[in-house]
Protein backbone atom coordinates (compact mmCIF):
# COMPACT_ATOMS: atom_id res chain seq x y z
CA UNK A 1 0.00 0.00 0.00
CA UNK A 2 1.44 3.42 -0.91
CA UNK A 3 2.41 5.53 2.01
CA UNK A 4 1.91 8.90 0.33
CA UNK A 5 -0.26 10.10 -2.53
CA UNK A 6 1.79 10.88 -5.62
CA UNK A 7 -0.16 14.12 -5.98
CA UNK A 8 0.24 16.69 -3.30
CA UNK A 9 0.32 20.47 -3.24
CA UNK A 10 4.03 20.69 -4.07
CA UNK A 11 3.81 18.39 -7.07
CA UNK A 12 0.66 20.13 -8.30
CA UNK A 13 2.48 23.48 -8.23
CA UNK A 14 5.45 21.94 -10.02
CA UNK A 15 3.20 20.56 -12.75
CA UNK A 16 1.31 23.83 -13.06
CA UNK A 17 4.57 25.76 -13.25
CA UNK A 18 6.04 23.48 -15.87
CA UNK A 19 2.97 23.59 -18.08
CA UNK A 20 2.15 27.26 -17.71
CA UNK A 21 5.65 28.72 -17.64
CA UNK A 22 6.92 26.27 -20.25
CA UNK A 23 4.10 27.23 -22.59
CA UNK A 24 4.53 30.95 -21.96
CA UNK A 25 8.28 30.87 -22.58
CA UNK A 26 7.84 28.94 -25.82
CA UNK A 27 5.15 31.33 -27.01
CA UNK A 28 7.21 34.38 -26.02
CA UNK A 29 10.21 33.18 -28.02
CA UNK A 30 8.06 32.14 -30.98
CA UNK A 31 6.25 35.49 -31.01
CA UNK A 32 9.50 37.45 -31.07
CA UNK A 33 10.66 35.45 -34.10
CA UNK A 34 7.40 35.62 -36.03
CA UNK A 35 5.85 38.99 -35.13
CA UNK A 36 5.14 41.41 -36.75
CA UNK A 37 6.42 39.97 -40.03
CA UNK A 38 5.42 36.38 -40.74
CA UNK A 39 6.30 35.55 -44.31
CA UNK A 40 7.58 32.00 -44.50
CA UNK A 41 8.07 31.70 -48.26
CA UNK A 42 10.19 32.05 -50.33
CA UNK A 43 13.29 31.33 -48.25
CA UNK A 44 14.82 34.77 -48.66
CA UNK A 45 11.54 36.28 -47.38
CA UNK A 46 11.69 33.98 -44.36
CA UNK A 47 15.24 35.14 -43.60
CA UNK A 48 14.25 38.76 -44.08
CA UNK A 49 11.14 38.44 -41.91
CA UNK A 50 13.12 36.83 -39.09
CA UNK A 51 15.86 39.43 -39.33
CA UNK A 52 13.32 42.27 -39.46
CA UNK A 53 11.47 40.91 -36.43
CA UNK A 54 14.69 40.58 -34.43
CA UNK A 55 15.65 44.09 -35.50
CA UNK A 56 12.31 45.38 -34.19
CA UNK A 57 12.80 43.44 -30.94
CA UNK A 58 16.28 44.93 -30.57
CA UNK A 59 14.69 48.37 -30.74
CA UNK A 60 12.23 47.38 -28.00
CA UNK A 61 15.11 46.16 -25.82
CA UNK A 62 17.05 49.37 -26.45
CA UNK A 63 14.02 51.47 -25.50
CA UNK A 64 14.48 50.32 -21.87
CA UNK A 65 17.69 52.40 -21.93
CA UNK A 66 19.71 49.80 -20.03
CA UNK A 67 21.78 48.48 -22.92
CA UNK A 68 23.22 50.28 -25.90
CA UNK A 69 22.58 49.36 -29.52
CA UNK A 70 25.19 46.59 -29.59
CA UNK A 71 24.03 45.01 -26.34
CA UNK A 72 20.41 45.19 -27.41
CA UNK A 73 21.26 43.46 -30.69
CA UNK A 74 22.95 40.60 -28.81
CA UNK A 75 19.96 40.19 -26.49
CA UNK A 76 17.52 40.35 -29.41
CA UNK A 77 19.38 37.65 -31.31
CA UNK A 78 19.66 35.25 -28.38
CA UNK A 79 16.73 35.74 -26.03
CA UNK A 80 13.98 34.27 -28.28
CA UNK A 81 15.94 31.04 -28.71
CA UNK A 82 16.80 30.89 -25.02
CA UNK A 83 13.11 31.30 -24.17
CA UNK A 84 12.05 28.52 -26.53
CA UNK A 85 14.73 26.17 -25.26
CA UNK A 86 13.87 26.97 -21.65
CA UNK A 87 10.18 26.42 -22.31
CA UNK A 88 10.82 23.01 -23.85
CA UNK A 89 13.10 22.00 -20.98
CA UNK A 90 10.48 23.01 -18.42
CA UNK A 91 7.77 21.06 -20.24
CA UNK A 92 9.93 17.98 -20.55
CA UNK A 93 10.99 18.28 -16.92
CA UNK A 94 14.63 17.31 -17.43
CA UNK A 95 16.99 18.71 -14.76
CA UNK A 96 14.08 20.70 -13.44
CA UNK A 97 15.94 22.25 -10.52
CA UNK A 98 18.43 23.90 -12.88
CA UNK A 99 15.98 25.17 -15.47
CA UNK A 100 13.38 26.23 -12.94
CA UNK A 101 16.10 28.31 -11.26
CA UNK A 102 17.05 29.84 -14.63
CA UNK A 103 13.41 30.63 -15.38
CA UNK A 104 13.03 32.28 -11.97
CA UNK A 105 16.14 34.39 -12.54
CA UNK A 106 14.94 35.48 -15.99
CA UNK A 107 11.48 36.38 -14.71
CA UNK A 108 13.02 38.33 -11.83
CA UNK A 109 15.10 40.26 -14.35
CA UNK A 110 12.00 41.01 -16.46
CA UNK A 111 10.06 42.19 -13.40
CA UNK A 112 12.87 44.51 -12.32
CA UNK A 113 13.12 46.04 -15.81
CA UNK A 114 9.39 46.49 -16.25
CA UNK A 115 8.99 47.99 -12.77
CA UNK A 116 11.89 50.36 -13.38
CA UNK A 117 10.39 51.47 -16.69
CA UNK A 118 7.02 52.05 -15.01
CA UNK A 119 8.51 54.08 -12.17
CA UNK A 120 10.46 56.20 -14.65
CA UNK A 121 7.22 56.84 -16.57
CA UNK A 122 8.76 55.42 -19.73
CA UNK A 123 6.11 55.19 -22.43
CA UNK A 124 7.47 52.12 -24.12
CA UNK A 125 6.20 48.72 -25.15
CA UNK A 126 6.91 45.76 -22.91
CA UNK A 127 8.31 43.67 -25.78
CA UNK A 128 7.34 40.54 -23.85
CA UNK A 129 5.43 38.96 -26.71
CA UNK A 130 6.64 41.32 -29.46
CA UNK A 131 3.18 42.96 -29.67
CA UNK A 132 2.58 46.65 -28.94
CA UNK A 133 1.83 46.26 -25.23
CA UNK A 134 2.46 49.37 -23.11
CA UNK A 135 3.95 48.96 -19.65
CA UNK A 136 1.33 49.27 -16.93
CA UNK A 137 0.63 48.24 -13.36
CA UNK A 138 -1.34 45.28 -14.72
CA UNK A 139 1.78 44.08 -16.53
CA UNK A 140 3.81 44.33 -13.34
CA UNK A 141 1.25 42.26 -11.44
CA UNK A 142 1.20 39.66 -14.20
CA UNK A 143 4.98 39.37 -14.17
CA UNK A 144 4.94 39.25 -10.37
CA UNK A 145 2.46 36.38 -10.40
CA UNK A 146 4.55 34.42 -12.90
CA UNK A 147 7.67 35.06 -10.83
CA UNK A 148 5.91 33.78 -7.71
CA UNK A 149 4.87 30.62 -9.53
CA UNK A 150 8.41 30.12 -10.84
CA UNK A 151 9.86 30.65 -7.38
CA UNK A 152 7.46 28.16 -5.78
CA UNK A 153 8.14 25.66 -8.56
CA UNK A 154 11.88 26.01 -7.99
CA UNK A 155 11.69 25.68 -4.20
CA UNK A 156 9.36 22.69 -4.40
CA UNK A 157 11.52 21.05 -7.06
CA UNK A 158 14.49 21.21 -4.69
CA UNK A 159 12.36 19.86 -1.83
CA UNK A 160 10.96 17.03 -3.92
CA UNK A 161 14.42 16.08 -5.13
CA UNK A 162 15.46 15.31 -1.55
CA UNK A 163 12.68 12.78 -1.16
CA UNK A 164 12.31 9.53 -3.06
CA UNK A 165 9.26 9.24 -5.29
CA UNK A 166 6.56 7.38 -3.33
CA UNK A 167 6.06 4.88 -6.17
CA UNK A 168 9.70 3.90 -6.03
CA UNK A 169 10.06 3.99 -2.26
CA UNK A 170 10.33 0.65 -0.54
CA UNK A 171 7.07 -0.24 1.27
CA UNK A 172 7.33 -0.18 5.03
CA UNK A 173 6.47 -3.27 7.05
CA UNK B 1 8.64 5.61 -18.87
CA UNK B 2 6.17 8.44 -18.12
CA UNK B 3 8.84 10.95 -19.01
CA UNK B 4 9.59 9.23 -22.30
CA UNK B 5 5.92 9.23 -23.19
CA UNK B 6 5.75 12.92 -22.34
CA UNK B 7 8.69 13.63 -24.61
CA UNK B 8 7.14 11.72 -27.50
CA UNK B 9 3.85 13.55 -27.02
CA UNK B 10 5.68 16.84 -26.95
CA UNK B 11 7.48 16.11 -30.21
CA UNK B 12 4.23 15.09 -31.88
CA UNK B 13 2.45 18.18 -30.61
CA UNK B 14 5.28 20.44 -31.80
CA UNK B 15 5.20 18.89 -35.26
CA UNK B 16 1.46 19.36 -35.44
CA UNK B 17 1.75 22.94 -34.25
CA UNK B 18 4.40 23.78 -36.83
CA UNK B 19 2.32 22.30 -39.64
CA UNK B 20 -0.69 24.34 -38.64
CA UNK B 21 1.39 27.49 -38.31
CA UNK B 22 2.94 27.00 -41.74
CA UNK B 23 -0.48 26.55 -43.28
CA UNK B 24 -1.98 29.55 -41.56
CA UNK B 25 0.85 32.03 -41.87
CA UNK B 26 1.01 34.19 -44.93
CA UNK B 27 3.24 33.08 -47.77
CA UNK B 28 3.59 36.63 -49.07
CA UNK B 29 1.17 39.04 -50.54
CA UNK B 30 0.07 38.41 -54.12
CA UNK B 31 1.65 40.71 -56.63
CA UNK B 32 0.13 44.13 -57.17
CA UNK B 33 0.51 46.63 -59.97
CA UNK B 34 4.07 47.75 -60.27
CA UNK B 35 3.05 51.42 -60.45
CA UNK B 36 2.45 53.00 -57.09
CA UNK B 37 -0.66 55.20 -57.02
CA UNK B 38 -1.15 58.73 -55.70
CA UNK B 39 2.43 59.73 -55.18
CA UNK B 40 2.93 63.24 -53.86
CA UNK B 41 6.03 64.37 -55.74
CA UNK B 42 7.01 66.59 -52.81
CA UNK B 43 7.22 63.53 -50.57
CA UNK B 44 8.97 61.16 -52.96
CA UNK B 45 12.70 60.85 -53.55
CA UNK B 46 14.74 59.27 -56.27
CA UNK B 47 13.97 58.15 -59.79
CA UNK B 48 10.45 56.97 -60.68
CA UNK B 49 12.11 54.43 -62.97
CA UNK B 50 14.04 52.78 -60.15
CA UNK B 51 13.47 49.01 -60.05
CA UNK B 52 12.31 49.09 -56.43
CA UNK B 53 9.66 51.39 -54.95
CA UNK B 54 9.38 51.72 -51.19
CA UNK B 55 6.42 53.32 -49.46
CA UNK B 56 7.15 54.11 -45.82
CA UNK B 57 4.06 54.65 -43.70
CA UNK B 58 5.07 56.55 -40.60
CA UNK B 59 3.84 58.71 -37.76
CA UNK B 60 5.94 61.64 -36.54
CA UNK B 61 5.10 60.91 -32.91
CA UNK B 62 6.07 57.23 -33.16
CA UNK B 63 9.42 56.39 -31.47
CA UNK B 64 10.00 53.43 -33.77
CA UNK B 65 9.56 55.69 -36.81
CA UNK B 66 12.14 58.05 -35.34
CA UNK B 67 14.52 55.11 -34.92
CA UNK B 68 13.95 53.98 -38.50
CA UNK B 69 14.57 57.48 -39.75
CA UNK B 70 17.73 57.82 -37.67
CA UNK B 71 19.36 54.45 -38.31
CA UNK B 72 18.15 53.36 -41.73
CA UNK B 73 16.66 56.05 -43.93
CA UNK B 74 19.72 58.23 -44.43
CA UNK B 75 21.89 55.28 -45.43
CA UNK B 76 19.09 54.08 -47.69
CA UNK B 77 18.96 57.46 -49.40
CA UNK B 78 22.73 57.65 -49.79
CA UNK B 79 23.23 54.14 -51.13
CA UNK B 80 20.02 53.26 -52.93
CA UNK B 81 17.85 56.29 -53.62
CA UNK B 82 20.65 58.51 -54.90
CA UNK B 83 21.95 55.68 -57.07
CA UNK B 84 18.53 55.19 -58.70
CA UNK B 85 17.94 51.76 -57.22
CA UNK B 86 15.05 52.74 -54.96
CA UNK B 87 12.18 55.19 -55.36
CA UNK B 88 11.34 56.23 -51.80
CA UNK B 89 7.86 57.52 -50.99
CA UNK B 90 6.93 58.93 -47.58
CA UNK B 91 3.35 58.30 -46.53
CA UNK B 92 1.68 59.82 -43.50
CA UNK B 93 -0.14 57.42 -41.21
CA UNK B 94 -0.89 59.36 -38.01
CA UNK B 95 -2.07 56.94 -35.35
CA UNK B 96 -5.17 57.86 -33.30
CA UNK B 97 -3.33 57.55 -29.97
CA UNK B 98 -0.82 60.29 -30.93
CA UNK B 99 -2.45 63.65 -30.34
CA UNK B 100 -0.10 65.80 -32.40
CA UNK B 101 1.06 63.52 -35.19
CA UNK B 102 -1.52 64.78 -37.68
CA UNK B 103 -0.50 68.36 -36.94
CA UNK B 104 3.13 67.39 -37.49
CA UNK B 105 2.19 65.76 -40.81
CA UNK B 106 0.49 69.00 -41.88
CA UNK B 107 3.59 71.04 -41.17
CA UNK B 108 5.94 68.61 -42.91
CA UNK B 109 3.74 68.50 -46.01
CA UNK B 110 3.56 72.29 -45.99
CA UNK B 111 7.35 72.51 -45.73
CA UNK B 112 7.66 69.91 -48.49
CA UNK B 113 5.78 72.21 -50.85
CA UNK B 114 8.60 74.70 -50.33
CA UNK B 115 11.15 71.99 -51.02
CA UNK B 116 12.05 71.73 -47.32
CA UNK B 117 10.17 68.59 -46.37
CA UNK B 118 13.26 66.56 -45.58
CA UNK B 119 14.61 69.24 -43.23
CA UNK B 120 11.25 69.54 -41.46
CA UNK B 121 11.01 65.78 -41.08
CA UNK B 122 14.52 65.49 -39.60
CA UNK B 123 13.86 68.37 -37.20
CA UNK B 124 10.64 66.88 -35.89
CA UNK B 125 12.09 63.40 -35.44
CA UNK B 126 15.20 64.70 -33.71
CA UNK B 127 13.13 66.78 -31.27
CA UNK B 128 10.28 64.34 -30.92
CA UNK B 129 10.49 64.06 -27.11
CA UNK B 130 10.11 67.82 -26.73
CA UNK B 131 7.22 68.69 -29.02
CA UNK B 132 5.17 65.56 -28.33
CA UNK B 133 4.66 66.73 -24.71
CA UNK B 134 3.35 70.17 -25.61
CA UNK B 135 2.30 69.86 -29.24
CA UNK B 136 4.52 72.80 -30.14
CA UNK B 137 5.32 71.65 -33.66
CA UNK B 138 5.30 75.25 -34.88
CA UNK B 139 7.87 76.38 -32.33
CA UNK B 140 10.11 73.41 -33.07
CA UNK B 141 10.22 74.18 -36.78
CA UNK B 142 10.51 77.91 -36.19
CA UNK B 143 13.88 77.17 -34.63
CA UNK B 144 15.30 75.96 -37.94
CA UNK B 145 13.43 77.86 -40.65
CA UNK B 146 13.57 81.54 -41.49
CA UNK B 147 10.72 83.82 -40.52
CA UNK B 148 9.68 84.13 -44.16
CA UNK B 149 9.63 80.38 -44.64
CA UNK B 150 7.70 79.82 -41.44
CA UNK B 151 5.05 82.32 -42.53
CA UNK B 152 4.54 80.39 -45.77
CA UNK B 153 4.60 77.04 -43.97
CA UNK B 154 1.98 78.17 -41.45
CA UNK B 155 -0.29 79.39 -44.24
CA UNK B 156 0.07 76.13 -46.18
CA UNK B 157 -0.33 73.98 -43.05
CA UNK B 158 -3.78 75.46 -42.46
CA UNK B 159 -4.93 74.45 -45.94
CA UNK B 160 -7.60 71.76 -46.29
CA UNK B 161 -5.87 70.16 -49.26
CA UNK B 162 -3.25 68.77 -46.89
CA UNK B 163 -5.97 67.02 -44.89
CA UNK B 164 -7.18 65.34 -48.06
CA UNK B 165 -3.64 64.23 -48.94
CA UNK B 166 -3.09 62.77 -45.48
CA UNK B 167 -6.46 60.99 -45.60
CA UNK B 168 -5.49 59.53 -48.97
CA UNK B 169 -2.27 58.15 -47.48
CA UNK B 170 -4.21 56.64 -44.58
CA UNK B 171 -6.69 55.02 -46.98
CA UNK B 172 -3.81 53.61 -49.01
CA UNK B 173 -2.24 52.25 -45.85
CA UNK B 174 -5.46 50.57 -44.82
CA UNK B 175 -5.59 49.01 -48.25
CA UNK B 176 -2.24 47.41 -47.44
CA UNK B 177 -3.54 46.38 -43.97
CA UNK B 178 -1.17 48.78 -42.26
CA UNK B 179 -2.08 48.90 -38.57
CA UNK B 180 1.13 50.05 -36.94
CA UNK B 181 4.05 52.23 -37.78
CA UNK B 182 6.52 52.15 -39.29
CA UNK B 183 5.35 49.88 -42.07
CA UNK B 184 7.30 49.75 -45.32
CA UNK B 185 5.76 48.40 -48.49
CA UNK B 186 8.43 47.28 -50.93
CA UNK B 187 7.37 46.92 -54.56
CA UNK B 188 9.50 44.96 -57.00
CA UNK B 189 8.56 43.39 -60.33
CA UNK B 190 4.87 43.34 -59.54
CA UNK B 191 5.39 41.75 -56.12
CA UNK B 192 4.65 43.52 -52.86
CA UNK B 193 6.59 42.84 -49.68
CA UNK B 194 5.17 44.47 -46.53
CA UNK B 195 7.67 44.93 -43.72
CA UNK B 196 6.53 46.04 -40.29
CA UNK B 197 8.75 47.54 -37.64
CA UNK B 198 12.22 49.00 -37.34
CA UNK B 199 14.37 47.26 -39.91
CA UNK B 200 18.07 47.94 -39.48
CA UNK B 201 20.01 49.09 -42.52
CA UNK B 202 22.15 45.91 -42.45
CA UNK B 203 19.05 43.73 -42.79
CA UNK B 204 17.36 45.98 -45.34
CA UNK B 205 20.31 46.36 -47.66
CA UNK B 206 20.87 42.59 -47.78
CA UNK B 207 17.23 42.16 -48.78
CA UNK B 208 17.35 44.93 -51.38
CA UNK B 209 20.55 43.52 -52.86
CA UNK B 210 18.92 40.11 -53.09
CA UNK B 211 15.94 41.59 -54.90
CA UNK B 212 18.16 43.56 -57.25
CA UNK B 213 20.21 40.46 -58.02
CA UNK B 214 17.06 39.04 -59.56
CA UNK B 215 16.83 42.08 -61.89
Amino acid sequence: MMQASPLNFRRAVIWLGRLLLGGIFIYAGYAKLTYPNHNLWPYFMLKFSLAANLSTFAFQVESYKVLGAAGSAVVARTLPFVEIALGVLLLVGWQLRIWASVATAILLGFLVLVTRAYLLHMEINCGCFATPEPISLKKIFQDGALLLLALLMTVFAFQEARKPHPWTAAPSD
Amino acid sequence: MNRRRLLVNLVLLSAAGLSVSAALLSAGVPGQASSVPDVDPHRAYGSKNAPIAMEVFSDFQCPACKQLNKTTNQLLVDNYVNTNKVYLIHRDFPLPMHAYSRLAAHYVRAAAQLGKGEQAEQTLFQNQEKWEQTGDVDGTLAGVFTVADMTKIRALAKGTSLDAAIDKDIALGKGYNVNQTPTTIIHYKGQTYPVVGVVSYDVLHQFLDQLLAQH
